[in-house]
């Protein structure tokens, strides 16, 4: 083992220290920048550059000979300009290994090179035959900066204007997925957070804050970012930490708030990937608030029939002239939770009573009404299935029943959904559609339950005739006993 | 009509004499006596046994026998068939009051000492007819596929797995498997409506046979005593016809039973799903298993089930084989231990049998 | 003496001629009703009958009852059956078959489905069940997709 130790730390020092120590003996660059050409110009800038490695650290050949034909031979393990997927290749042989980038006292992660053969843009291409994107198309070749240096092409403000060379075009873009928007920085530009990257701050979100680096994924694969149920969590990095937060004074409860909500429920716990995460309300690439009358539209593009019924009620245009935020008023933004009949009425709970408080008005009439429709319509339909459970207790055959009780669930849905109309009169149709068919299924269990009953009659007439039996065989015993 | 009767009676005796057999019904003769009661319970007993024939057999006709079904073809005969209930919560009481009868019936005939010579034999396939309705019982109980089923059979196999020697070996041949499954119901269902009754009718011909060749059993006090002073009756029609009025008595129960206290299904088995709490065996196997749960783990070095296990198989053989050792009763003297053993174990069922209801 | 003695011998008759038949019927009338064979024949309903084929027009849809649940029975325009689970699979409504538009919609949230039951716009997140529908003469039935 120490053998090995020591046999290896001579080998290190051969291989690197000249690099640092020898600067000067570097012909390679010596050479190129006498030449005064693009590369060497752009390498004098170049992070790799500062860090000591000159150009035979990709290229290879034997940087200490002045002779051409000697520095730049197959021997000397020159390999030319890298093309394609071989320029992946010379980046990763130190940027995938610890070892190498430790040495150069790097702390950057090791696994891009895996990350990006991983990735969607690891895919082949369809032109060259490589991938689609190697090291230098975001990096750049021979002017390479560190990520924190606003020069670089990776920083924080420049992030969209490089992916977007790419992503913007539309040409380029059909060639790999044709249904792919390629409008996603003019849409950037809109929103809040690219509003002030472009500004110059690199706080808010760009491109690889939410698709990743290296390690993009399709929007469908489901270890993507932004795949519909990870999209809450991505989002939440920034916007539920309090001090990266704090400058831009807006809450950070709303991944709470979300989780809470029936929406969040569907998508976190039940994994519905139907349910709505952050972009389905704010958008994703132009994610901002939506605007107060924007929002019945937004909530509408699922609770289309309450958005319409909503629209054409009166309270579109009181909450208009008053400015109130449609469907947020009463059932909230983040945290949106089921409804129920509470919401509904006068009392001290429900919405309503908000803004309809004084009795002789309409709309307080119409709010005790509905509630007590619904209410009763509750009623029914409980103490509908508390018999029919008793009937079924009891063993008998109430599955008619019960199938009623599927309509009735029915009509408590539509009037959750006809309540946006805040029409009392239409209302009360509904209701009374579910309680005729709630009349319809207590009766049927009261029929079972009749039935159940009617059992114990025949029971007793059964038992009244064997008794008999039993007394005459008495009656005879004795008499033939008797002789 | 009558002579139609006469003449049918006579064709048949002309082909299988009869009257031989008219001739050995009158002549029997069943003796009246404080104790008298006790032999009504052998026929209740075949009365129970008739019942679930024809209620098991009825039952075919709808249930399926296997994890998918079974519960809910017992479901669909509770709801779906009409009278499905009565039948079904027929063959459920009269399977538990079968084996309360056949108990009472064992332990009349023990504390009277019947099973002395020449009755040996009648008592060694009474105590196996005993073992079967147990078994009977047991297999029985699976059958609904329900939660509470599928778990108190898992405990039994598991016990059963812990008999000496042939333990996993008879657990693997209950079960089907290394685990109660599909497979364990299959078996059950054919051992419940296939092997066991027909054993048991076998068991139960040579029982009857038996009971018949020597006549009825007199009270031991009343042996030796001159003919004159002893009262008997007719065993056909007086004793028939009390049997049969007792026989109408307990259908009536029966019915009462099944119509006021329907057999309920309960939650259908899920093998994955963890055992409810407080998971118990059928009654008449209570008093074992809260034996066994009394035992401590360990006993010097033996392990505490497998000695419960030992001791029970013991005293089981013990009890198939009294005629043989109590050679006292076979002699005509009295064996006050016996009355004892009897006595300690009719408390020890009951005692533990409760402990174990409360529990 | 002798008449009082046959009235009685005929009152015990009479009283075990009728319970003796009361016996008997209490026994026999519940196996009786036992054996008929029940409206629902099997455990599982595997099958179900839709009615007649001329009692569906072209562009019409029906629910038929299949065990606990709906099931839709659409008859396309051209003539073509289809049978899909009528339980709307956002919240359980039952859906129905929109003329107009040609798919299948639910009234309570506005999901609507194709005619191969492909949730193709609203809440629904999965597709409806299909079943399949056989003919046989005039009569038009469903049942479960093995």
């Amino acid at each position: 083992m120490k053998k090995i130790m020591l046999l290896t730390i001579p080998i290190l020092f051969v291989y690197f220290y000249p690099a640092v120590v020898f600067a000067a003996d570097d012909q390679c660059y010596t050479c190129h920048s006498a030449l005064e050409d693009k590369e060497s110009k752009l390498f004098k800038e170049d992070i790799h550059f500062k860090k000591g490695i000159s150009c035979n650290g990709c290229h290879g050949g034997d940087k200490s000979s002045e002779d051409n034909d000697v520095a730049m031979s197959k021997e000397k393990g020159f390999i030319g300009v890298p093309k394609g997927d071989k320029i992946t290749e010379v980046c990763a042989k130190c940027h995938a290994s610890e070892k190498m980038m430790k040495s150069f006292g790097s702390k950057l992660p090791v696994n891009q090179y895996d990350n990006l053969i991983n990735s969607v843009h690891g895919k082949s291409s369809t032109v060259s035959g490589s991938r689609i994107v190697n090291c230098t198309t975001c990096h750049t070749a021979h002017g390479i900066k560190s990520v924190n240096d606003p020069l670089s092409p990776v920083y924080a403000t420049n992030i969209p204007m490089t992916c977007s060379k790419c992503h913007g075009d539309a040409a380029y873009m059909r060639t790999y997925n044709p249904g792919l928007a390629v409008d996603q920085y003019t849409k950037y530009l809109t929103s809040v957070h690219g509003t002030l990257n472009s500004k110059g701050d690199p706080k808010p979100a760009q491109c690889a804050s939410c698709h990743g680096s290296h390690d993009i994924k399709p929007v469908k694969d489901i270890k993507s970012k932004v795949y519909p149920v990870n999209i809450p969590a991505t989002c939440s990095k920034c916007h539920s930490d309090k001090e990266y937060m704090a400058q831009y004074k807006i809450p950070t409860d709303q991944f709470e708030k979300y989780a809470r909500s029936v929406h969040g429920k569907a998508l976190l716990e039940k994994n519905d990937p139907g349910a709505p995460a952050c972009n389905s309300c704010h958008g994703n690439h132009g994610a901002a608030p939506p605007g107060v009358e924007s929002i019945s539209q937004v909530c509408g593009t699922c609770h289309a029939l309450n958005a319409d019924l909503f629209s054409q009620s009166p309270h579109k245009l009181a909450f208009e002239k008053k400015g109130y935020p449609e469907c947020e008023t009463c059932h909230g933004n983040h945290e949106i939770v089921t409804a129920t009949n509470k919401m509904l009425g006068v009392d001290k709970d429900a919405v309503c009573s908000k803004c309809h408080q004084d009795q002789n008005s309409n709309g307080y009439k119409s709010a005790f009404m509905m509630r007590s429709l619904i209410d009763s319509l509750d009623n029914t339909k409980q103490s509908a299935m508390v018999l029919i459970n008793e009937a079924e207790q009891k063993g008998m055959e109430v599955s008619d029943a019960k199938f009623k009780l599927r309509d009735i669930n029915q009509v408590k849905l539509e009037t959750r959904t006809q309540v946006h109309s805040f029409d009392a009169k239409k209302f009360k149709d509904i209701v009374d559609k579910g309680l005729v068919i709630s009349a319809d299924a207590t009766a049927d269990a009261k029929q079972a339950i009749h039935e159940y009953y009617f059992r114990r009659v025949g029971l007793g007439v059964s038992v009244f005739l064997i008794s008999l039996l039993a007394f005459g065989l008495f009656l005879y015993l004795r008499k033939i006993e008797k002789k | 009509m009558k002579k139609y009767f006469t003449k049918a009676y006579e064709w048949l005796d002309e082909r299988l004499d009869l009257t031989s057999l008219s001739h050995f019904i009158e002549k029997k003769y069943v003796p009246v006596h404080a104790h008298s009661i006790w032999y009504y319970f052998g026929g209740v007993s075949l009365f129970f046994f008739l019942i679930q024939v024809l209620t098991g057999i009825l039952l075919l006709f709808y249930y399926k026998g296997s994890a998918d079904l079974a519960f809910e073809s017992i479901q669909f005969i509770m709801s779906k068939v009409e009278f499905g209930w009565l039948i079904r919560s027929i063959h459920a009481w009269a399977a538990n009051l079968f084996i309360l009868s056949v108990f009472i019936h064992m332990f009349s005939v023990f504390f009277e000492k019947s099973y002395r010579k020449p009755r040996e034999l009648t008592w060694v396939t009474g105590v196996f007819l005993f073992f079967m309705t147990l078994a009977f019982g047991f297999s029985g109980y699976l059958l609904p596929w329900n939660k509470l089923a599928f778990f108190a059979t898992k405990v039994g196999t598991d016990i059963a797995g812990n008999v000496p020697i042939v333990g996993q070996i008879m657990k693997g041949f209950l079960r089907g498997g290394d685990d109660v499954t599909g497979a364990t119901l299959s078996r059950f269902f054919g051992f419940h409506v296939a092997l066991f009754p027909g054993i048991f009718t076998i068991l139960l011909v040579i029982h009857i046979v038996m009971v018949q060749r020597q006549g009825m059993s007199e009270p031991m006090e009343l042996e030796g005593r001159p003919e004159e002073t002893k009262k008997s009756m007719p065993f056909f029609p007086n004793f028939m016809l009390r049997d049969l009025l007792l026989w109408l008595l307990v259908l009536n129960v029966l019915a009462i039973l099944a119509v006021f206290f329907p057999a309920d299904l309960g939650e259908k088995a899920d093998p994955f799903s963890s055992a409810p709490a407080g998971i118990k065996p059928e009654w008449y196997f209570l008093f074992m298993f809260q034996t066994l749960k009394y035992i401590p783990g360990k006993i010097f070095i033996m392990d505490g089930e497998l000695l419960g296990i030992v001791l029970f198989g013991a005293a089981g053989l013990l009890w198939l084989l009294v005629p043989f050792w109590d050679t006292q009763s076979s002699k005509g003297l009295i064996n006050k231990k016996i009355n004892y053993l009897g006595l300690f174990a009719v408390g020890f069922i009951i005692v533990l049998t409760i402990l174990g209801w409360v529990a | 003496m002798s008449e009082n003695l046959q009235s009685r011998r005929s009152f015990i008759t009479s009283i075990l001629t009728l319970g003796a038949a009361g016996l008997s019927a209490s026994i026999i009338y519940p196996i009786i009703k036992y054996l008929t064979p029940p409206k629902q024949r099997e455990v599982e309903v595997s099958s179900v009958s839709a009615g007649k084929i001329k009692d569906i027009e072209n562009d019409s849809y029906k629910i038929v009852r299949f065990g606990n649940k709906p099931v839709i029975l659409i008859r396309t325009d051209k003539g073509e059956f289809k049978a899909l689970s009528a339980q709307c699979t956002h919240l359980d409504c039952t859906v129905q078959y929109k003329k107009s538009e040609g798919v299948i919609w639910c009234a309570c949230h506005n999901g609507k489905y194709d005619l191969n039951g492909r949730n193709i716009s609203g809440p629904p997140p999965k597709p409806l069940d299909p079943y399949l529908v056989k003919i046989k003469g005039e009569e038009v039935f469903i049942s479960k997709k093995a």
